[in-house]
């Protein structure tokens, strides 16, 4: 098959789909390269450095659209990309089917096969293949950098000849994939950094990434990411209220804002509102990662760059990626790359649209002139782990009614079980001599004992306790010691055995036990 | 000596040694509680020595001490990780010695039954004992004796296929001869037949048949079941080997040898029944030989182990923020407890979050 790549047609858009090295992997696959003169010119990759790695280079895209079987490219299609797509091609890129309804039934209509990248299900096979995520993580990096830039002060304190400088304060908001690149990208920058999300299974993330957990007193049982497929649900009003109550405490301090919150198709959530802003500092900076759903800010004007009037910078560029096209090139290219991995399980250049695969049939959006989208919820589900159950916690009525039970049952079996051995002694009376029933007592006693004095053992101590049992199993000796005296050749002999070896069992037993527990002693 | 003085010592015993089982229950106490339990064997040696019906204490004595000599050295000499096997192996002797008192009191019996009315008087001692038995006592007698064979029988094997296991001389994986329980089945069965023959004749060809079939079970039951098993297996045959013990102070009509043998017994019983739950193992189908496991192997280990080396470890210590450390036997037995310490702080010092984690069940396995 034919992989082609064309120039990106979008406004200022720098990145680019195939790079280089992913077409070297292409073409182990069994594939064609084509790429459109100067697609990767923005992002840092030549037409001569494409040709080296055994790319076709073609002159205009129509003639790529033509030429290739599979168009891999970074942005959703334009009106007359799509019209250059035919039945037999397939298209692979970012295609938000959301937003682009009308253009995905076009796509179908013309017959070609559309795999959205953004539809990649998260499930950690698909990990190497989630554009999503590898872009995120890039975005994450470029706020911070992108905040130190607009930002008049170090992050990190230090102490000069010149002064002190207080370091900068973080807060990120939203610990997704790109939330914890920037958490990583601050503190290694040296600032002080905050970070709050509305999933509590993602502190520990944050911690450990070197931040701290903006830690929301709020009695509710908060969704859990692992049923929404690892991304935030919407909260309650209640909860927002709290939210940001807890945000309006932080603003003065904080000198930098990042935010990351978004929705699953839906638009932002405006968590740092009007009067937030104006209780910044001058000078500081905040980034919206959200900008493109309209911001997390109130005042992010999407694709600029504003100072309010106390002079806070809101930066609301939406193409952090493609400001970085060189790197975000490599990664994308590198998840396109695996995904036609997945497609080539034969490695023979044939593509196998295998629908019955989770990640193919989920990243799939038109097929054979239907739209498929949505996708059937993913066989495998769940990224983090379900939280465990809370156990119902009884009313003292029901827990008095259970003890009450098993009161009952125990009293019913003990009752039962003494009864059946007290009419087995009786029957055993009657044909047992006196002098067995003498001995029996005695016996029915000593087990009794014994089980009431091992109960409470310690667990640690399991096999001292065995090994003194065992020492003192030799009480047989006494048996033996009692025949020794006999008449009887045999029996003086055999007794005589018994004595020896019970006598190994006495001294060894015992030495075992004090040496397993010696081992116990505090020394 | 009085036989007064037998029996008060033999009192004095038993309260011994249920305190010593009993201490062992708590670590503080469990130091007392071996001395406990010494000091009980030894009272009770001697007042069953100088007690009516023993003869020959000069060789007995000697006896004890030989045995005694040995088993001090091979307790003192076995390296710590090896105890289990230690105990399994030690174990056997018991069994076997019930077997030899049970042959003892049956040959005994048969010897004071051919005897006339006068030459009975004249004896002393367990003869004089068995020879005023009346039918019916010796009918019971022959029914303890041949029980206190059988478990003595099936102990000994046991014990010794349970030491190979332990020590790994005999592989570990439970296996099962072709039949599988219908043969251990199969076996008690005829046992029991056979104990009915032994009751109603007497003939030494029963019992000697009848050790025969016990030592077979105990060696297929224990091979039926895993290694890991294999404390709960020893404490089971420990219990065994008591219920032998109780059984022979039946036919022989001596308190202190039930009053042991059945603490013994039930606290083995208890105990096997504890480390079962605490390793989270049916006790059934532990003790009958992996009897009704459906379950098939225990538990897929999933992933894999990878070792690393010291200054692996080192360094992933070093990066870490929070450390668990999972105490085991080999901790316990490398003496490293204050090394462990020191580590500990250490790692505190620099703020990082340790903690320990206990594990009953790997505890159980190992031996600890």
């Amino acid at each position: 098959m034919k992989i082609g790549t064309p120039k990106e047609v979008f406004e200022g858009e720098a990145r680019v789909a195939m790079t280089p090295d992913s077409a070297r992997q292409l073409q182990k696959l069994g594939h064609e390269c084509l790429i459109e003169s100067g697609a990767g010119l923005a992002a840092g990759f030549s037409d001569a450095a494409y040709e080296e790695a055994g790319v076709e280079v073609i002159k205009t895209a129509a003639q790529l659209y033509k030429a290739a079987d599979i168009i891999a490219k970074v942005r959703p299609p334009s009106d007359t990309e799509v019209k250059r797509l035919g039945p037999s091609k397939t298209l692979i890129s970012f295609f938000y089917p959301v937003a682009n309804e009308e253009l995905m039934a076009q796509a179908a209509e013309k017959g070609a096969t559309v795999i959205a990248m953004d539809m990649v299900p998260r499930i950690s096979r698909a990990q190497k293949m989630d554009a999503l995520s590898s872009m995120a993580n890039i975005a994450g990096y470029r706020a911070v950098i992108e905040a130190g830039n607009n930002f008049g002060r170090f992050f990190t304190g230090q102490v000069t000849a010149a002064g002190k400088v207080p370091p900068a304060k973080v807060l990120i908001v939203g610990a997704g994939v790109a939330g914890l690149a920037a958490i990583g990208t601050s503190t290694s920058l040296g600032a002080i950094t905050y970070a709050f999300d509305v999933r509590p299974e993602v502190a520990e993330q944050i911690e450990s990434m070197g931040a701290e957990f903006v830690f929301l007193e709020f009695e509710e049982d908060q969704t859990d990411g692992a049923a929404t497929g690892g991304y935030a649900a919407p909260s309650s009003p209640e909860f927002r209220e709290a939210q940001l109550a807890k945000f309006r405490e932080l603003a003065p301090d904080i000198d930098i804002v990042i935010t990351t919150a978004l929705i699953p198709n839906r638009d932002a959530p405006v968590l740092w509102t009007k009067d937030m802003v104006e209780m910044m500092k001058p000078g500081s900076v905040i980034i919206d990662l959200a900008a493109e759903r309209g911001g997390n800010c109130e005042l992010t004007v999407k694709d600029e760059k504003i100072v309010t009037d106390n002079g806070v910078t809101i930066v609301g560029y939406t193409d952090f990626p493609s400001r970085m096209a060189t790197q975000s090139s490599t990664l994308y290219a590198t998840n396109i790359r695996h995904m036609m991995t997945d497609l080539t399980p034969e490695k023979d250049g044939v593509v196998n649209h295998n629908m019955e695969d989770d990640v193919i049939r989920g990243a799939t959006i038109t097929h054979e002139k239907e739209v498929t989208f949505p996708p059937p919820p993913p066989k495998i589900q769940a990224i983090a782990a379900k939280p465990k159950e809370k156990v119902k916690e009884l009313t003292p009525e029901e827990k008095r009614e259970m003890e009450a039970a098993a009161f009952k049952a125990q009293t019913k079996s003990q009752v039962t079980l003494i009864v059946v051995g007290a009419v087995l002694m009786l029957l055993l009376g009657l044909v047992a001599p006196a002098s067995f029933m003498q001995h029996f007592i005695v016996f029915v006693l000593a087990v009794f004992v014994g089980f009431q004095v091992i109960w409470n053992v310690a667990h640690s101590l399991h096999t001292p306790l065995m090994a003194v049992t065992n020492a003192i199993s030799s009480i047989i000796i006494l048996g033996a010691l009692m025949q020794i005296g006999s008449s009887v050749g045999w029996v003086i002999v055999l007794a005589a055995l018994s004595v020896f070896m019970a006598g190994i069992n006495i001294f060894g037993g015992f030495l075992v036990t004090r040496r397993m527990l010696a081992m116990f002693q505090k020394s | 000596m009085e036989f007064g003085f037998t029996t008060a010592a033999y009192v004095v015993a038993a309260v011994l040694f249920i305190l010593s089982l009993g201490g062992l229950s708590g670590q503080e106490s469990a130091k007392r509680a071996v001395w406990y339990g010494i000091a009980g064997m030894a009272l009770a040696i001697f007042a069953t020595l100088i007690g009516p019906g023993s003869g020959l204490w000069w060789l007995s004595i000697l006896l004890i001490a030989a045995g005694g000599v040995i088993g001090y050295i091979v307790a003192k000499r076995v390296q710590m990780t090896e105890m289990p096997q230690l105990v399994a192996a030690m174990h056997s002797l018991v069994g076997l010695a019930a077997v030899f008192v049970g042959y003892n009191a049956h040959i005994e019996l048969a010897n004071v039954m051919s005897m006339d009315q006068e030459a009975k008087y004249a004896l002393d001692g367990f003869a004089a004992l068995l020879a005023k038995k009346s039918g019916v006592e010796i009918g019971i007698l022959r029914v303890e004796l041949f029980l206190g064979v059988f478990i003595g029988a099936v102990t000994f094997t046991g014990s010794v296929i349970a030491f190979g296991k332990l020590a790994g001389k005999v592989t570990s994986a439970a296996t099962k001869l072709p039949g599988g329980h219908m043969l251990n089945a199969t076996a008690a069965g005829l046992s029991l037949i056979l104990l009915f023959i032994y009751l109603g004749s007497g003939a030494m060809w029963a019992l000697v048949l009848m050790t025969l079939l016990a030592f077979f079970i105990g060696y297929h039951l224990i091979m039926g079941i895993g290694g890991a098993d294999m404390p709960v297996v020893v404490s089971m045959l420990n219990s065994y080997s008591g219920w032998a013990a109780a059984a022979i102070g039946f036919s022989l009509g001596n308190d202190l040898l039930i009053v042991v043998g059945a603490l013994v017994g039930s606290s083995g019983a208890i105990l096997s029944y504890i480390m079962c739950k605490a390793m989270n193992r049916s006790f059934v189908s532990v003790i009958l030989g992996g009897f009704g496991e459906t379950g098939g192997p225990q538990m897929e280990v999933e992933g894999e182990m990878i070792e690393i080396p010291v200054d692996g470890v080192a360094s992933a210590l070093n990066e870490a923020d929070s450390v668990i450390i999972i105490p085991g036997y080999g901790m316990a037995v490398a003496q490293a407890q204050s090394a462990v310490s020191d580590l500990t702080k250490k790692l505190r010092a620099q703020g990082k979050e340790v903690r320990f984690q206990s594990t009953p069940w790997r505890a159980v396995c190992r031996g600890t």
